[in-house]
């Protein structure tokens, strides 16, 4: 390695490696309370579209009332099962922040895992017949099945022919 | 005007059936002066939309408050800059402001190949003329903006009346980004029917695939920058005005946005495979299709009611007519494909697992799977109302549950695709190519956690990020060593000249270098805290090292609306660093409260001060601050992201020798395994 490339090599390790110093946070973490936390888990019943705690409406009667009943609750020491149906029985399933882990609502956790793995498998298998055709079977030499190689060189000229970019 | 803008809406109409009907009788006939005709019919279709267009704006400019729209969207002390978005604040505005925006499109297709591509342009133009007919159709027979204002006499009957004033315009609206965001989010929408309308113009004329590629390449990347301004500047928005301290909370209508980008972002690599390689082009074909089928779904979500959201038009029974477009969309695009599909094999095979070709089946795959997964979770409240009965909610934490996982991968893939050689990549190469980036990603993890880094996905993060910022460093410095030892210029104008020379290649990398700030902005998120409390005059607050003292109040009496604000001094270490004036509004003519938060933003992170109204409790205003790390570098990457697509569009200074297998002569024999020509070509990545 010269001169030069280790000072360059040094100079953007250095660079890259002081950048954590510069994007972590000052001071501990703060660890947000028990009614923020289980205020998380609902959305606000107001149509804001936001969950419970991030409320946008300035005065939000709803939030306020629904925030008020979870800290009632919390002081009660309900857990947070009974303040879930608590919830439930008031406003119905629509007040889920996120649809729970039984019965139907399972398929919505469990769609983006089928989504990935069908689609590995779809990109597996792709890759696996791409890497045993043969490159004289490839379209431009032996034409693709459902049309001649003469028709498909033809309309590939035409398409040179006709278009520009 | 009224009338004007109406008749202007009727004559595009039919002027957009001609060109609609006569294309496709010359596309049979061939005839020039029917292909003439019916591009001029294009052209007419557009300059009568953009009349109509202007002729609401007129309107709402001369306070013509006989006009239904106008109003219920403006009133005579808006400001001139806010009367302008008052076009796009309504339904019947919004969608003629898409009819817009699509006739500037068209309208420049039609002239850019106006003397090209004779043969495939009939067929382009037929499809754009389809989409603006339906369009049309909503903005003259279901959506009209210029209905007059009536209300009904003592006799029942509908008398026609012009108000002194109008309703005035939503307050959340009244932000100077809501006048650039929906025109840059409309301008993704509507450019991407340019792509979709050469593709299957192109699959219709059974060209074999290259070519619509070639010719849609910037017009696809204008939709994209577009699509990527819109989606940032409605993330600001919220972020700025909303007042709950994100900046994205998967609503209905954001995920909407989002989905077209995916699919387009997928587009913009696969797209490579089939310029390079002669591959994917079926799947090319479908991603345009779909990209464009979502925008329609999109629109449907935002119009129809069937999701609730906070940014949702009024409900109504637009919905129908989209999910008719939908359905008239898929079909004649499945038609084309049955029909002909057999023009769209691939050509060449695969010689490597490890190669830049793996790496891009598997950017889409995870592109295509967190498209899917948001679409299925947004949705899932309607599925599982029809199913159970029920309507279960899908908020912020399910998808982001399900998407951090996929965006890191997806990150992962970012920094790996670019070092990857096309065909096969040899370990040695690897090893080469790896090496440092990787160091330096897995240095900078344990200096996070030395300093205290303890979120597992923010610390992933991290790394990822530092890991394809050092490839792309790592490309720009070789290939800039490389042009200084031979010009002897400096590093930075080599760097200059060796994006200049391949600037789609060195312009994406530009765009990766985006993603990452704004990858590093949504670590951040994990290390947010806020507080509240009920404040008096004198009083202090404590967040972070940031020290909160309420000077007092004041009221700002503006033309639409009153302000009162909390004066807020921002101390630190005992010394004053600012004040910050948080507001709630109160606006006079359709009396609704908003808020406008106050930010003192750093690269560090963002001081965000909310004045969230009065306690009920204690009658005393209520001060709500967040402490939002990082969210600076969102933005900053956004501009970058448009930066480099800018770049990436500019034509390159010099040809450059590039492998391009696709684009050797049919009849040559292949050799197996090896690239079997080698032809000049423009330089790209």
């Amino acid at each position: 390695m010269t001169k030069a490339r280790s000072v360059a090599a040094i100079t953007m390790l250095a660079m890259f490696a002081v950048m954590p110093l510069l994007i972590t946070p000052v001071g501990a973490q703060q660890l947000s309370d028990r009614a923020k936390q289980v205020g998380g888990k609902f959305m606000c019943m107001c149509n804001c579209n936001q969950v419970l705690t991030g409320c946008n409406h300035v005065g939000c009667s709803t939030s306020s009332g629904m925030l008020k009943e979870l800290n009632q609750s919390l002081s009660r020491g309900d857990s947070e099962d009974a303040i879930t149906q608590m919830f439930v029985q008031e406003f119905g399933t629509k007040v889920y922040a996120e649809p729970p882990k039984s019965g139907f609502s399972l398929v919505a956790w469990v769609l983006p895992s089928v989504y990935l793995f069908v689609g590995t498998g779809l990109v597996v298998f792709v890759i696996s017949r791409w890497r045993k055709r043969p490159a004289q079977h490839a379209a431009p030499a032996g034409g693709a099945p459902g049309i001649s190689a003469e028709l498909l060189e033809r309309s590939r000229a035409q398409a040179s022919r006709e278009t520009q970019d | 005007m009224d009338v004007f803008g109406s008749f202007a809406l009727v004559l595009a109409f039919v002027c957009a059936v001609y060109a609609f009907g006569g294309g496709i009788a010359a596309i049979f006939t061939r005839h020039p002066l029917l292909i003439k005709s019916t591009r001029q019919a294009g052209m007419a279709t557009c300059c009568l939309i953009f009349l109509a267009t202007f002729s609401l704006e007129y309107l709402f400019f001369s306070d013509n408050f006989s006009n239904a729209y106008v109003a219920a969207h403006s009133n005579r002390d808006l400001s001139t800059f806010y009367k302008i978005a008052a076009l796009w604040s309504g339904q019947e505005g919004s969608l003629l402001f898409w009819s817009c925006l699509l006739a500037v499109y068209v309208l420049s297709v039609l002239i850019t190949y106006r003397n090209k591509n004779g043969e495939l342009m009939p067929y382009v133009g037929v499809v754009m003329a389809g989409v603006q007919i339906f369009f049309l159709t909503l903005n003259n027979f279901v959506a009209s903006p210029f209905k007059a204002f009536a209300s009904p006499g003592a006799d029942g009957v509908m008398n026609y009346v012009a108000r002194a004033d109008g309703s005035g315009l939503n307050p959340l609206l009244q932000y100077p980004e809501m006048v650039i965001h929906p025109p840059n989010l409309y301008s993704g929408y509507t450019g991407f029917t340019i792509p979709f309308a050469f593709a299957l113009g192109a699959l219709l004329a059974r060209y074999p695939g290259e070519k619509w590629i070639h010719l849609t390449r910037k017009w696809t990347m204008i939709a994209w920058m577009f699509q990527s301004m819109g989606i940032l500047l409605g993330a600001h928005w919220a972020y700025a005005v909303l007042g709950w301290g994100g900046y994205w909370g998967w609503d209905p209508v954001e995920n909407a946005s989002f989905l077209p980008w995916l699919t387009g972002t997928a587009f913009l690599h696969s797209v490579m495979m089939q310029e390079k390689r002669g591959m994917m082009k079926v799947w090319n074909v479908w991603l345009v299709f779909c990209t464009f089928l979502l925008c329609i779904l999109g629109t449907f979500l935002t119009r129809s009611g069937i999701v609730s959201s906070v940014h949702a038009f009024a409900q109504s029974s637009i919905g129908s007519w989209f999910v008719g477009f939908l359905v008239v969309i898929i079909a004649v695009c499945f038609g084309a494909y049955l029909k002909n599909r057999d023009y769209l094999k691939s050509e060449n095979q695969l010689d490597s697992i490890v190669s830049r070709e793996s790496s891009f089946l598997f950017n889409n795959l995870i592109l295509l799977v967190s498209c899917v997964a948001i679409l299925s979770g947004t949705l899932f409240p309607v599925f599982s109302e029809w199913i159970t009965g029920n309507r279960i909610s899908v908020g912020a934490p399910f998808f982001n549950k399900v998407n951090i996982p996929i965006g890191l991968l997806l990150l992962f893939l970012t920094g790996v695709g670019p070092l990857l050689a096309w065909r096969k990549t040899s370990t040695e190469s690897l090893k080469r190519n790896f090496g440092w980036p990787l160091g330096i990603g897995l240095l900078a993890g344990v200096i996070a956690l030395v300093f205290g880094f303890r979120e597992i996905y923010s610390w992933v993060c991290l790394i990822l990020c530092v890991f394809v910022a050092s490839t792309v460093g790592l490309e720009f410095y070789r290939g800039a060593k490389v042009i200084r030892a031979r010009s002897g210029a400096t590093f930075m104008a080599s760097a200059v000249d060796l994006t200049m020379r391949n600037t789609r290649r060195y312009g994406g990398y530009i765009v990766h270098v985006g993603m990452v700030f704004v990858f590093i902005g949504l670590a951040g998120a994990a290390f947010n805290r806020d507080t509240q409390k009920d404040m008096q005059v004198g009083q202090t607050m404590q967040i972070g090292p940031y020290t909160l003292l309420l000077q007092g109040f004041d009221t700002k009496p503006e033309k639409n609306y009153t302000a009162q604000r909390m004066n807020v001094e921002v101390l630190r270490d005992k010394k004053t660093i600012m004040m910050l004036f948080p507001e709630k509004r109160r606006f006079s003519t359709n009396e609704q409260n908003g808020t406008m938060v106050a930010i003192y933003s750093t690269l560090k992170e963002d001081l965000y001060v909310v004045y969230a109204g009065d306690s009920p409790e204690t009658q005393l205003p209520v001060l709500h601050a967040y402490l939002n790390p990082l969210v600076k570098w969102i933005w900053l990457g956004g501009a970058v992201v448009v930066f480099g697509t800018l770049v990436a569009m500019l034509p390159n200074r010099r040809a450059v020798l590039v492998l391009a297998g696709a684009q050797q002569p049919a009849a040559q024999p292949l050799t197996h395994g090896l690239t079997p020509s080698v032809t000049l070509r423009e330089g790209h990545d």
